[in-house]
């Protein structure tokens, strides 16, 4: 994760709210598994990238978040994430059905300008939820840094980073996009 | 083993009937067996502990668990391995919190008892609080593990003193083993990094799941299947020219057609790569080697250590108790590889056996409710079925060392891991547990023997 400094020349009020929006309904569409219309978001040089972090001490200057050839739990093109939910359009991926039921809390937006006129970097933090069959529950909860890159009137994802808090994935799957 | 580990014997045998074809489910969720196992199985067994490519310079460690004990796994300046205790003789602190790095010291957080990366103690906060007398510190190092040992780059770590060798305890899987660590020169590295993640099951679910078990595949799989292979389903099993073996509770299930489980990893990139070194291949391991890598195929080294070759996830499975086991994977490929081909391959396993992945995702909620409806007490006294191809031994296999069993659809090598999983349980000590398979490689490279018929010529 980069940290900027803060910038001379601010982001709009109206681009901040615009790109809160995309944010708020892209967490309402993997709620509901909406995937299609998720996948319209995301653009087709897409990178979506969520490594592994070990434990290591401080002194220890392995960049495990800049190595991309390093163990991720993603780290797809757009091409990958299809083939993953794929997997659901089969009917008969078990473990989804009956259905995880999902909740995505987006918080801490904040929008940088970028020095591409039509590429802003937009930090967030997240709380992912799951329940599923009679107490089965998980929350995954990390930041992302993230590119989004205007598309007509919209914008599409280019790019996210993903850090998840856990060291030990404290559940059986995945089967959430974050 | 010290004698006074092993407790009174509780009596195995009844838990297990392989020529019925049956296991008692109690072996999945009772404290007091598994209590028994980390006793009798995890600290009398020969248990990977790390990869060469993951420590390769002086200092370089790692932490992992043997059983539920932790322990530190530390390179030294001479290239050795050495394998000691995480935790201090003073108070009993870990003395390593990271999962991996490189140390000249590990020092205890609590009085500053420091230990060199050998494991012995250098000193400690305020030493002048202790008399001449108090504390010998040549003898209050970290406590090292009994035998270390390694075989083509996997390095394995034994508690018991009294252990048979590496050698005798991989026996001829290393002919198998080969397969996967040995099919290119330069041999294998992992990817480095490491996935964790944690199944409410019992450890063994998952361990026969990949020893034998090509049957969950084409059902629990489908979706994954169907997902990384433009939607078609898992590929029909040829029953006649498909395998189970088994060595020492170690297993191998495979085909032979060599393309199965390449085709699954979804990388035709991958794929190029491994038709385009399978005729040296062929040169160096023989045909039927060459045949099985790649094909449908699934492989566990007892007690906990798993992985699939072709596809390249290599996983070890930890016991947290009866009811939970920790899952590590890691991606393994060939050192020769360019650098592309093993992007792609890390890649291709992440999206397949990751926690995340397409596969992987169906197979943690079969394990977790086939351990916790054992927490009724009338369902943990019904036993499993196990019987599947128990006619289909194959004797005198031209080739195949091993139990062999015809048929990649079997419960064989299943059967013969809960055979040594009581043979283990019930021996007094590690000379005690019977040999099901004597053999017949002992002293020699397996690389040079393409099977069992080349052994009276002495290989290539």
């Amino acid at each position: 994760m980069t940290n900027g400094p803060v910038q001379a020349e601010a982001p709009s009020i109206e681009l901040i709210m615009s790109l809160q929006q995309v944010l708020y309904r892209e967490a309402r569409l993997m709620d509901a598994e909406r995937y299609s219309e998720w996948v319209e978001m995301l653009a087709d040089d897409l990178h979506y990238f969520m490594p592994g972090i070990e434990t290591r001490y401080r002194r220890d200057k392995t960049d495990q978040v800049g190595d991309t050839t390093r163990m991720a739990y993603y780290n797809d093109t757009l091409d990958d994430l299809k083939k993953r939910l794929r997997r659901l359009e089969t009917g008969t991926a078990w473990s989804e059905d009956p259905a995880t039921r999902y909740t995505h809390l987006i918080t801490n937006i904040e929008v940088e300008l970028t020095d591409q006129d039509d590429q802003f970097r937009v930090y967030s933090n997240f709380l992912a939820y799951r329940n599923r069959n009679e107490r089965d529950q998980d929350t995954l909860i990390g930041n992302r840094e993230d590119i989004w890159r205007r598309k007509g009137s919209s914008y599409e994802l280019l790019k996210r980073t993903i850090i998840l808090k856990q060291n030990v994935l404290l559940s059986k799957n995945l089967n959430v996009y974050l | 083993m010290n004698a006074n580990l092993i407790q009174k014997t509780m009596g195995f045998n009844h838990l297990v009937d392989i020529k019925e074809g049956w296991v008692d489910r109690r072996i999945f969720c009772e404290q007091d067996i598994y209590e028994q196992e980390l006793y009798r199985i995890f600290a009398r067994s020969w248990l990977f502990v790390a990869h060469d490519s993951q420590i390769p310079n002086p200092g370089d460690f790692l932490t992992t668990t043997m059983g539920e004990d932790g322990v530190i796994v530390s390179r030294q300046k001479d290239g050795s391995v050495k394998v000691f205790l995480n935790s201090c003789p003073h108070r009993g602190n870990k003395v390593c919190f990271a999962d991996a790095g490189n140390a000249r010291r590990f020092t205890c957080n609590y009085h500053g008892w420091s230990f060199d990366s050998a494991g012995s103690l250098m000193g400690m906060h305020e030493e002048y609080c202790y008399d001449p007398g108090d504390i010998d510190k040549s003898t209050h190092g970290l406590k090292q593990v009994a035998h270390v040992d390694s075989y083509k780059g996997l390095i394995f770590a034994n508690f018991d003193p009294d252990a048979r060798t590496l050698e005798e305890w991989l026996g001829d899987f290393r002919w198998y083993l080969d397969i996967l660590l040995d099919n290119e020169e330069g041999g294998t590295e992992l990817i480095g990094g490491c996935i964790k993640s944690e199944i409410n099951a019992n450890w063994k679910l998952g361990v026969e799941n990949f020893i034998g078990d090509a049957y969950h595949a084409g059902w629990t799989h489908d979706s994954g299947a169907r997902a990384m292979n433009n939607g078609e389903p898992f590929p029909a099993v040829d029953m006649e020219n498909s395998f189970h073996a088994s060595v020492n509770g170690h297993g191998w299930e495979f085909g032979l057609e060599g393309m199965g489980d390449l085709v699954l990893l979804g990388r035709p990139k991958v794929i190029e790569y491994y038709q385009k070194i399978r005729p040296d291949m062929a040169k160096r391991l023989g045909e039927m080697r060459s045949k099985i890598f790649g094909s449908v195929a699934s492989a566990s080294i007892f007690p906990n250590l798993s992985f699939l070759p072709g596809i390249s996830t290599f996983r070890q499975w930890h016991p947290k108790g009866p009811w939970k086991f920790e899952l590590k994977t890691w991606v393994i490929v060939n050192k020769a590889m360019p650098d592309d081909i093993k992007d792609e391959i890390t890649k291709g396993v992440m999206q397949t056996f990751g926690p995340g992945g397409s596969f992987e995702m169906d197979d943690g909620e079969n394990w977790e409710n086939c351990t916790t409806v054992n927490r009724g007490v009338v369902t943990r006294q019904e036993r499993l079925h196990y019987r599947c191809g128990i006619n289909r031994q194959v004797d005198d296999h031209p080739v195949l060392p091993g139990l062999v069993y015809r048929g990649q659809y079997n419960d064989a090598n299943q059967r013969n891991f809960y055979q040594h999983w009581v043979d283990m349980m019930e021996a007094p000590t590690a000379k005690d547990i019977p040999y099901r398979w004597e053999p017949k490689f002992g002293g020699l490279e397996t690389r040079d023997f393409p099977g069992l018929d080349g052994l009276e010529k002495g290989g290539k």
